[in-house]
């Protein structure tokens, strides 16, 4: 019996269950669906952080010191211990085109138009840190100048206050002892799109000189001079951000104030942007592919569906199985001809899956934001998946057919 | 032993049931032959085996002991292919209970065993209505079964069982359904087919059908009573009738 023949009379036999047909494909495309949905919601999610991380990026690295068995990236423990003489080194290093400093500056509030917040922190900086800093977009002025008592807002921290802060404004930094310094509003960034959905956190930005007071004695100047617990160097361009790094490193690790204030188990790290870069794409595979298991699961049981509706649809056409052997119809024919259904239940499913998961992640993606980056690949993957799903849940019913005695299957009542 | 001009042959046939432990003896140690061409009616009571003989020598069954050859090749000895081609090719098969398929039409039932033999779909379908027109229901080939009556429905059972033009043709109870007239009608395309050469080899429980045949078999208990050679059989022509 040829191929086309076996279509006709499955599709034959798909038509006579209509209901039951219909609820088997459902089960595979919502599978489908679901893996779809899922793996577009994760690239998509990925190229929207990625872009941002990676998106404007300058040839730079962040350098601090850490314990050597802690997870690098922006939130792991690190000590103030760059000084500025370190700053005025590495700044002098080969290809080396900007160091910029920054730290913490602890504080117990805010204090505008007669309101105030509690607040603990703000970040000490050089004006550079907003040239090097992606989506450091400003809304309304400038960056502020270095020993001015100014300071810089992110929206979010603009919008803290009863009366919304704009350029100019005066608010008053409260330092942890009581004591106020006003500083003058110069300007406010922009809300970055935050790549998780839009909690963007209320930062202020301040010049180290006059607000950032940790001071240690340099080891090597015997000075007392401003240490800092992250640098941000900029290499020239890109080529070079390697040998920056090994400069850098190599400078740190031999005559540095750094080396001697550190403990002994900490480590330098400079970390580039392709290191966040890497370390933000594992962490999204890793969802993508714990949602994207749960998805398949869902595909799992919609094959079962298929091997049960094909189980049973074998024991309801018994007889008619009986009457094609009678007739001359070989095994391979019965096989076929329930394999083919199978398979068919199995590529409708997934072509309607396909069909419904772009739909999801077209509205998954604008619920979330996000930019939508479909892989294409995956719709073919799914086509084969429905067709490997449909194969497999149907040979043992189709088996179990082309091996059904025909004397006992027209006997079968 | 079988002979060449033997279109089938029965040596000692016995079939045993398994019911659960208690074997049923179905058929007990027959033994005989149909020549090619002949024309033979099998008589018996509820129970005899008659529809067993019919399985058998219509390769849907094997004996449990003793030989049955058709076309010169011992059944049992063939592959499950091998039987399956045989049955497809040289075998048409009027069962007693019709079996059609309950979703094809009338034509597409007839067409059906023509589907296993790779007949191109434009010949099934012509082949399928010169069938039916033979068993005088061209009008009904888009029908289903459930849409036919009893004896229309055994109609497009033997329209079918002549679909592969088959050199043997078995019916078990073909005028079981059917109103005298069309039984006739049925008779009389069994006797051109028997003119034209086939074997063929009828069930029957109406003595007046069994006379169509040479010769008829008796069946008693599983066991071959005896066979009665009719010396004028009924043979009537297919526009004898209708
Ligand atoms: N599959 C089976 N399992 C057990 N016993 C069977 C089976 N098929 C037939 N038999 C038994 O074998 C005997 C012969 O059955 P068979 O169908 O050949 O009779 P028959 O002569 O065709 O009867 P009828 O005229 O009623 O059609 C019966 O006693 C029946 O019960
Ligand atoms: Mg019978």
């Amino acid at each position: 019996m040829n191929f086309e023949e076996s279509l006709r009379i499955s599709v034959r036999a798909i038509r006579g269950h209509r209901l039951r047909s219909f609820l088997t494909v459902l089960g595979v495309a919502i599978g489908v669906a679901a893996v779809i949905t899922f793996v577009t919601l994760g690239a998509s999610l990925q190229a929207d952080v990625l872009g941002e991380v990676a998106g404007d990026r300058t040839p730079s690295m962040a350098v601090s010191a850490g314990p050597a068995d802690a997870a690098p990236g922006p939130s792991g423990p690190r000590q103030a211990v760059f000084t500025e003489r370190d700053v005025e080194e590495i700044q002098a290093l080969d290809g080396v085109a900007a160091v910029v400093p920054s730290g913490d500056v602890p504080v117990a509030g805010l204090a505008f138009e007669g309101q105030t917040l509690g607040y603990n922190q703000l970040t000490a900086s050089t004006p550079a840190f907003f040239d090097y800093r992606t989506a450091a977009e400003f809304s309304a002025g400038g960056p502020y100048a270095q020993g001015a008592a100014e300071l810089v807002l992110n929206e979010p921290a603009a919008d803290l206050f009863e009366v919304n802060v704009s350029v100019g404004d005066r608010v008053a930094v409260v330092r942890p002892d009581g004591t106020r310094v006003n500083a003058t509003v110069v300007g406010l960034l922009a809300a970055s799109d935050s790549p998780f959905g839009g909690f963007a956190i209320p930062r202020v930005y301040v010049p180290t000189d006059p607000f950032y007071e940790t001071r240690l004695e340099s080891p090597n100047s015997g000075t007392q001079q401003r240490v800092y617990p992250t640098l941000t160097v900029v290499a020239e361009d890109f080529q070079r951000v390697g040998a920056v790094r090994e400069g850098v490193l190599a400078y740190l690790d031999g005559e540095s104030d750094a080396r001697q204030l550190k403990p002994e188990s900490y480590e330098f790290r400079a970390q580039t942007a392709e290191d966040v870069v890497d370390q933000i794409r594992s962490l999204l595979d890793t969802f993508t592919a714990f949602v994207t298991g749960i998805a398949v699961i869902s595909l799992v049981v919609g094959s079962i569906g298929i091997a049960n509706v094909m189980l049973v649809s074998v024991t309801e056409r018994t007889r008619e199985i009986g009457i094609m052997k009678a007739v001359g119809a070989q095994n391979r024919d019965v096989l076929q001809l329930f394999l083919v259904e199978a398979t068919l239940l199995g590529v409708v499913g997934a072509l309607a899956g396909i069909v419904l998961g772009i739909l999801g992640a077209v509205a998954a993606t604008r619920y979330a934001a996000l930019p939508l980056t479909f892989p294409y690949e995956w719709a073919g993957i799914a086509v084969l998946v429905g067709l490997l799903v449909g194969v497999v849940a149907g040979l043992y019913p189709a088996w179990n057919a082309a091996r059904t005695d025909p004397i006992d299957a027209l006997r079968y009542e | 032993m079988s002979d060449a001009t033997d279109a089938v042959v029965l040596e000692g046939v016995s079939k045993t049931y398994q019911l659960g432990d208690q074997p049923v003896a179905a058929l007990g140690g027959v033994s005989m032959r149909l020549p090619r061409g002949s024309y033979t009616a099998v008589m018996g009571p509820s129970g005899s085996g008659k529809s067993t003989l019919m399985n058998l020598v219509g390769c849907l069954d094997t004996p449990t002991s003793g030989r049955v050859v058709v076309d010169g090749q011992d059944v049992a000895a063939l592959s499950d292919r091998e039987r399956t081609r045989l049955r497809g090719r040289e075998i048409g098969f009027v069962f007693q209970t019709f079996n059609l398929m309950p979703r094809l039409t009338a034509a597409e039932n007839v067409a059906l065993p023509m589907v296993f033999q790779g007949v191109s779909a434009a010949e099934r379908e012509l082949r399928a209505r010169q069938l039916l027109d033979r068993v005088g229901l061209a009008e009904r080939a888009n029908h289903r079964p459930r849409e036919l009556s009893g004896g229309q429905r055994q109609r497009v059972a033997i329209a079918r069982a002549l679909a592969n033009d088959p050199a043997l043709l078995l019916a078990d109870e073909p005028t079981g359904n059917l109103d005298s007239a069309t039984g006739r009608a049925i008779m009389s395309q069994f006797a051109d087919l028997h003119r034209a050469g086939n074997t063929v080899l009828v069930v029957t429980h109406e003595r007046p059908i069994a006379e169509h045949a040479d010769r008829i078999v008796h069946l008693l208990d599983g066991e071959l009573e005896r066979v009665e050679t009719i010396d004028e059989p009924r043979r009537p022509h297919a526009g004898d009738t209708q």
